[in-house]
């Protein structure tokens, strides 16, 4: 009876999986014929069944382009980015075409020293490829420690045990990396400004002070929320107030 | 001679009838306005004689002197006036306004009647009922008149201020010089340039004047509330008629040196309602076209191009600012270049202002400039409107794109044949293949299993030491070792028989292949030479138990004699579980 449901639910998969895929070449076909808004149309089809990839983002993303919408070019090209982070196609369509039709300049604040050591370094992967790292090291320190406990020959136990602690080290290294990116990822909430031009608040309400102004197509940082209102940071670490009905949050997918 | 006669009386009775169709009664006053020490003529003219003559009452004033009575006849170019008036002088009473009521008479049988005068007295004057000075004369009938177009405009709203200088019919100027130009604090102001003073002629306070347009204003007003015109200050000099006729009878002319003002005016300036103020409003009063132009829109990387932002129309036009144009970041813009031209008339300013950017982008893509609006007041509709420029496109054709700007700077080779370079860093086409993930991924790291195959491999350590300890004990048990082995043996050679178990016919013949099986890999033997004397031999030899023997050799004789005699159940398991103990010591036994 069990395999019999799991055999259904991967057929069930497998079908829904080509009916995306036949929906992906349609609009395919209707962005190379130059029917962008229809492209468009269909490529967003397939989110609404709860399906995506780094591709269909992509495609969304160049769809965009060619209609010259800013906003959605970025959005769905930061999207890709997420689920494919080391793409050039998509880092060169971003940096090289959409993020020209920008209006803000915003410096960068280059992180320097230590903490951008140790933040490539996290970021090399993501959360659940350091858990699984951290697992097969655990695995291997268990099995190398009983290999330790159970052999005779001295030679091969000092091996065994040098290399048993080392890969307990990994281990715990692996777990505190994913933490740390777990957490960086918690904190690291990036929207795309949607609004033509949107003024940033020093408070969470209309008639404060105004801090500065973005236009459509702006890279935030989102960092609290607050009724109607989204606190951002900019990458040159200046903040303020936004309405949220004017940015769009890039991780909620 | 007779007929001349009666031609004269003809006409006599013609010019009567005339005159009787247009019978005149007038009250007339020697002036309207007086001091109280002063005193009043009163005339009432008639052109034709009537009865019953009643006077108003002078109850405000003592009748000095009258009534008196002039007749007047005169022949002019053979037409004959009469004229009868009855004068009397006035002193008043008191100061104030009085009006003198209407006088009465009848003519040919009708009631003819005088229109009310109103007279204001006011305080004693020096020189009662002297001649007017010449001053005074002048001041009369020379006056300097601001007229302001609009006294409530609203804000930025352009009105204009002209000045015009009545002169009366009897006096001149003869020289005139601005004492004190008004300045307008809160205004923008410009003088409209007059070229030469024309005279015209108008109607001030009802009567006849000669006037010039001495100045020309257009202001803007910059604030809102009541905002105060300096009057325009004249030096003149004013010729008036001094009453004395020098000896060809013409009028003796006095110069009299006055300063005249236009008083000052008060304009209430209404400010721009709030309401509907669009954000982007500049302060744009009147009525403007809004044009936005690009002077291409494909180029290269490193050409310029020209984009250029238009206000034209009617209104404040130097008064606000035009909007910014907004540009991609990664284009590269200079400063922009603006141009006024603007004429100023009557009608406030007209003309166009302009920002022309130069804008050089420096990378491949496309560009989007977005939408520019401009909003102004409307005075026709008095509501704002906003106009907007849409969408303009900068199509950058070729060039290096922005993420390889600084990797490609080969120096061109000079070769004759043409190399084919791969444009690098074109815009990607989109991917053919895709991945699907489901949208709602659960993340594994924090998940149960994460932290279960995280923390059971440390619990396999101790697990795997008791095992292994446990199981050496097990080896160091020799005697017990054994045992197992040979019970494990036994099970391993009677599990198909006990599988049958129950059939007779294939239960014994599958314990008896057992039984020899197990002897095979025990003893070596071979099937041929397989009969129970040998079986016997062998088993002693390898110091069996003679017991266990018998046993052996009792339960294969059972098999063969099983297919012949009837067996029950309980016999079968009887000699299942004797073959399996009897197995297992001889395999204990055996050496």
């Amino acid at each position: 009876m069990r395999t019999i449901i799991v055999l259904f639910i991967c057929f069930l998969g497998s079908i829904s999986f080509a009916q995306s895929n036949q929906r992906f070449e349609e609009a395919n076909t209707l962005y190379n014929d130059g029917k962008y808004a229809e492209a468009i149309e269909k490529y967003e089809s397939i989110l609404d069944t709860g399906e995506h990839s780094a591709a269909l983002y992509y495609n969304l993303g160049n769809a965009h382009y060619k209609l010259n919408h800013i906003a959605p070019t970025i959005y769905n090209y930061e999207k890709a980015l997420i689920l494919n982070p080391n793409d050039k196609d998509i880092k060169n369509n971003l940096v090289g075409y959409a993020q020209n039709m920008t209006i803000d300049a915003i410096e960068t604040v280059p992180q320097v020293g230590f903490a951008k050591i140790i933040n490539n370094l996290v970021n090399t992967f993501n959360a659940d490829t350091w858990a699984i790292m951290a697992i097969v090291a655990v695995f291997v320190f268990v099995l190398l420690f009983l290999m330790y406990h159970f052999s005779y020959a001295t030679s091969r136990k000092r091996i065994a045990f040098i290399v048993s602690v080392v890969s307990l080290f990994f281990a715990c290294f692996a777990v505190a990396m994913a933490f740390q990116k777990a957490s960086l990822d918690k904190k690291d909430n990036p929207a795309i400004v949607f609004a033509q031009e949107t003024r940033v608040k020093a408070e969470a309400n209309k008639t404060s002070e105004e801090v500065f102004r973005l236009h459509e197509g702006t890279k935030v940082q989102v960092l609290e929320s607050y009724k109607d209102w989204k606190k951002i940071q900019l990458s040159d670490n200046s903040t303020g107030w936004i309405p949220a009905q004017d940015i769009k949050i890039i991780k909620s997918f | 001679m007779q007929g001349f006669k009666n031609i004269i009386v003809l006409l006599f009775l013609f010019v009567g009838l005339l005159s009787q169709a247009q019978i005149k009664f007038e009250a007339k006053v020697s002036k309207k306005k007086l001091g109280v020490n002063e005193r009043l003529r009163i005339d009432f003219e008639m052109n034709k004689d009537g009865d019953n003559f009643v006077p108003p009452s002078f109850k405000d004033f003592t009748v000095v002197g009258g009534p008196n009575t002039s007749l007047r006849n005169s022949y002019a170019n053979g037409k004959r006036t009469y004229q009868k008036t009855y004068s009397y002088f006035l002193a008043p009473k008191k100061r104030g306004k009085f009006t003198i009521k209407q006088a009465k008479i009848e003519i040919d049988g009708e009631v003819y009647k005088t229109f009310p005068i109103t007279i204001t007295v006011t305080a004693a004057v020096e020189r009662p009922n002297g001649p007017p000075s010449a001053s005074d004369v002048a001041s009369d009938n020379i006056h300097l008149v601001a007229e302001v177009s609009k006294t409530n405009p609203y804000l930025n709203e352009g009105i204009t201020v002209v000045y015009k200088l009545y002169v009366s019919t009897d006096t001149g100027v003869s020289n005139w010089r601005e004492k004190d130009n008004p300045r307008y604090n809160d205004f923008w102001s410009q003088d409209i340039e007059i070229k030469g003073l024309n005279v015209q002629k108008g109607i001030y306070k009802g009567e006849e004047y000669r006037y010039v347009v001495l100045k020309k204003t257009v202001l803007y007003p910059q604030k809102t509330g009541k905002l105060k015109l300096e009057p325009l200050v004249l030096d003149v000099t004013v010729e008036v008629p001094s009453g004395r006729a020098d000896i060809f009878g013409r009028q003796i002319m006095t110069n009299v040196p006055k300063t005249i003002t236009a008083g000052s005016r008060t304009i209430n300036v209404k400010s721009l309602p709030e309401e509907g103020k669009p954000s982007d409003f500049k302060g744009a009063v009147g009525d403007f076209k809004f044009n936005v132009t690009t002077s291409k829109n494909q180029l290269n990387a490193t050409e310029s191009l020209q984009a250029k932002i238009e206000v034209s129309g009617k209104g404040n036009l130097k008064l606000f600012e035009l909007p910014k144009l907004t540009t991609p970041s990664s284009l590269e813009v200079y400063e922009p270049e603006h141009k006024e031209s603007v004429r100023t008339n009557l009608s406030g300013m007209q003309g166009r202002i302009s920002d022309t950017y130069t804008i050089v982008p420096q990378y491949r893509g496309k560009y989007p400039i977005p939408s520019i609006s401009f909003s102004y007041f409307d005075l026709k509709t008095e509501s704002y409107k906003r106009m907007s420029s849409g969408e303009l496109l900068i199509d950058v054709l070729e060039g290096p794109t922005a993420a390889a700007n600084n990797t490609n700077s080969s120096a061109t080779t000079t070769n004759t044949k043409q190399t084919v370079t791969p444009s690098s860093n074109t815009f990607a086409f989109i991917k053919t293949k895709s991945n699907w993930l489901p949208i709602t991924s659960q993340p594994f790291f924090k998940s149960t299993a994460f932290w279960g195959l995280l923390l059971l491999p440390f619990i396999a350590i101790p697990l795997a030491i008791f095992i292994r300890k446990t199981k050496d004990k097990r080896n160091a048990d020799v005697q017990g070792n054994r045992i197992r082995k040979a019970d494990r043996l036994a099970r391993k050679y009677l599990s198909e028989a006990k599988k049958n178990l129950g059939q007779k016919e294939t239960f014994y013949e599958s314990l008896e292949r057992a039984l020899h099986n197990y002897l095979k890999a025990k003893l070596n033997i071979e099937t041929s030479d397989f009969n129970k004397e040998k079986i016997a031999n062998l088993l002693t030899e390898r110091q069996v138990e003679a017991q266990v023997i018998t046993n052996f050799i009792s339960i294969l004789e059972n098999c063969e004699l099983a297919r012949y005699t009837p067996i029950t159940n309980v016999t079968m398991q009887n000699d299942y579980d004797k073959s399996a103990k009897t197995i297992s010591l001889i395999d204990k036994q055996i050496r």
